[in-house]
């Protein structure tokens, strides 16, 4: 029998059910669909996962001054009035840490902790000093100007570039270019050399966003505004001091950052009496992440999984059936010449055609349900040519697998017996 | 080959054939021993329970002999493959059913293609077989229509014509009358006479109804499994 006549065919018995071989097929449908949706959002999650590695470098730990949740009370007593206090990372963590093995590079960020008005409101800007290499190591890009050099740092110039955010909340719409422009603090003017950007979606502990930073060299901060902070509230003035912010601590190898971080914790936990650092790393963040999205996955593929074998068995007692009511039409077929094997690939085929047919409407499906996912759980979805793929051969193998016994219990009949039926 | 067939299509050596019911053994042909020439028109007759039945099976090589040996166009089938058989009956042989055996979701033109569809024909010379041989049967105005379309002698039509799409070496016919009223068995039976006149076509044709007889150039009378008669029609045998 020449493979179009097979085909068309089987494609012919299908057609004759429509609403039976839909029915049929439904387990693999819901199979199908959850595979599809199963692997686009596991690939949105990885695809997330790529896009926060590129935010932050998987090379990277972030280590962070954090105000400890209550400050030692002994010096202080009762008046919190003018009491220098000092918490957070320190030149000499600096020094230390820039020594470890494995460490390649440490960036450091001091925000000034300054006010910005627009008008006479407060705008959610901050002022960072830092080095120049800030740019490289916080995955940014200048869009206009220029950056900051080693000779502003020299010269301690009062010069800043500022987050493309900056322009938008801190002067006024129609402000025309910015650069040139100065900035106000404290009686010190920054003129504005540049704009950048960030646009891996870089988040800093305590710090936000480079978007919505004043970066200015790291030497003009401690020379024109002091080491010191001040931060005045309604009931009491605070004199902070600390030296940094922020350490973008890059290593030289990403096989070993897991001991490279737990060493630089244990320094820290050592040096400093009050748990006033954090430490982060963003390969970390991504397991964790990770690990939740598998047992999403391992849900679904339970799903998939259950669906196609029932689905598939399903699919296997309809066609046993199929075979005992078209006992005739075999052995009709057998005596005018069909041979086994004729037999076996046309009840094969047809049940391949219906595990493909029910395929295809499940990649509907699993699409439908991936979109579901991200209207409601706000998870990125993903769809690859790979999985549709996948989809397609899983439908096919169910297929034969299914398929292969009522086809053989067609093929095995004694065409006598099939033509004795009325 | 040893022997010598001539234009034998059929040769039956003491074929016997037994059925096995649990411990029963059923004997159903005893020795059956005939031949048929090329060109015969042979009417097997007998009462319900003669073994007409397995006869017409193992004619058909749909079942196989307990004894004997069953010689077809000389060759001893007793060996194939069920490969083979098929192929044989596929290309050797036409079958008529009493009850059509039609496949109702085909139309005419493709339940005529059936057997060449089988014999992996291309489908330009299958359509144009089909064609050519419904026109014959009178229903080339048909070709479009399902067998439920179709009244019963039409239907016979189309398997007629659907058992001569690979020209076989014979005419296998199971009551082909069976299931049609008195006028249209009379025109099926025309045909049949047509077919063996006009294309020298052997048939073989199963009845129990005595009124065909005279009809067959032969007749072979089977009671309870044996032979017991085999008549040729002198006038006929020119």
């Amino acid at each position: 029998m020449l493979a179009s006549d097979i085909l068309h065919l089987s494609l012919h018995n299908l057609m004759l059910h429509k609403a039976r071989s839909f029915l049929t097929s439904l387990g693999i449908i819901f199979g199908v669909g959850s595979v599809i949706s199963m692997l686009a959002i596991s690939e949105g999650a990885k695809e997330e996962a790529l896009k926060q590695i590129a935010s932050m470098g998987v090379d990277k730990i972030i280590v962070y001054s954090k105000k400890p949740s209550v400050f030692d009370t002994t010096e202080t007593s009762s008046e919190q009035a003018s009491v220098i206090k000092s918490y957070g990372l320190t030149f000499e963590d600096l020094a230390h840490i820039s020594h470890f093995d494995n460490v390649g590079s440490v960036v450091t960020l001091r925000d000034a902790r300054k006010r910005f008005m627009k008008g006479v409101k407060n705008v959610d800007v901050k002022m960072v000093g830092t080095e120049p290499a800030f740019l490289e190591a916080g995955k940014c890009e200048i869009v206009q100007g220029r950056w900051i050099t080693k000779l502003d740092m020299d010269m301690k110039n009062p010069v800043c570039v500022i987050g493309k955010n900056v322009k938008r909340k801190l002067f006024s719409i129609g402000a025309g270019s910015v650069i040139g422009r100065e900035i106000p603090v404290e009686g010190k003017l920054f003129k504005v050399v540049g704009i950048f950007e960030n646009n891996h979606g870089t988040q800093f502990p305590e710090i936000k966003s480079p978007n919505d930073m004043i970066v200015i060299p790291r030497s003009s901060s401690d020379a024109l505004l002091g080491q010191h902070v001040f931060k005045i509230d309604v009931s009491s003035f605070q004199d902070l001091k600390l030296d940094y912010d922020v350490f973008i601590v890059a290593v030289d190898d990403v096989a070993f950052i897991d001991n490279t971080a737990k060493r630089i914790a244990r320094y820290l936990d050592k040096t400093h009496a009050k748990k006033d650092w954090g430490i982060r790393i963003p390969l970390d963040l991504l397991r964790q992440k990770e690990r939740t999205q598998n047992i999403f996955t391992i849900v679904m593929a339970s799903i998939a999984g259950i669906s196609l074998i029932v689905g598939g068995i399903g699919i296997m007692n309809i066609m046993l059936a199929n075979v005992y009511e078209r006992r005739k039409e075999i052995g009709t077929r057998r005596a005018l010449g069909a041979k086994r094997r004729d037999i076996l690939t046309q009840f094969l085929i047809e049940t391949v055609f219906l595990t493909l047919t029910g395929g295809v409407i499940g990649i509907g499906l699993g699409v439908g349900i991936s979109e579901l996912v991200t209207l409601y759980a706000h998870w990125p979805v993903r769809f690859s040519y790979s999985s549709v793929f996948l989809s397609i051969a899983i439908s096919a193998v169910v297929g034969i697998v299914f398929g292969t016994y009522p086809a053989w219990q067609a093929a095995k009949q004694n065409p006598i017996d099939a033509l004795r039926t009325e | 080959m040893s022997e010598s067939f001539g234009d034998e299509v059929i040769r039956f050596e003491d074929v016997s054939k037994t059925y096995v019911l649990g411990t029963l053994r059923v004997p159903v042909l005893k020795e059956i021993r005939f031949t048929v020439r090329q060109g015969e028109f042979v009417g097997i007759m007998g009462a319900s329970g003669s073994g007409k039945s397995t006869l017409l099976n193992l004619l058909g090589l749909l079942d196989v002999p307990t004894s004997g040996k069953y010689f077809l166009v000389g060759q001893e089938v007793e060996h194939f493959s069920d490969n083979h058989l098929a192929d044989l009956r596929n290309r050797s042989i036409g079958f008529i059913f009493q009850s059509f055996n039609l496949f109702p979701h085909l139309n005419v033109e493709q339940n005529i293609e059936v057997p060449m569809v089988y014999a992996e024909k291309s489908k330009r010379v299958r359509r144009e077989k089909a064609r050519e041989l419904a026109a014959k049967m009178g229903l080339g105005h048909r070709l479009k229509h399902r067998p439920n379309e179709l009244s019963g002698g039409e239907c016979q039509r189309i398997a007629i014509a659907r058992a001569l799409g690979n020209d076989p070496g014979f005419l296998l016919a199971d009551e082909p009358t069976g299931n049609l009223d008195a006028k249209t068995s009379d025109e099926i039976i025309e045909l049949f006479l047509e077919l063996h006149h006009s294309r020298s076509a052997t048939i073989l044709m199963v009845t129990h109804n005595p009124e065909l007889r005279p009809i067959f150039d032969r007749v072979i009378d089977l009671r309870d499994g044996r032979i017991i008669s085999d008549e040729r029609k002198e006038e006929k045998r020119c």
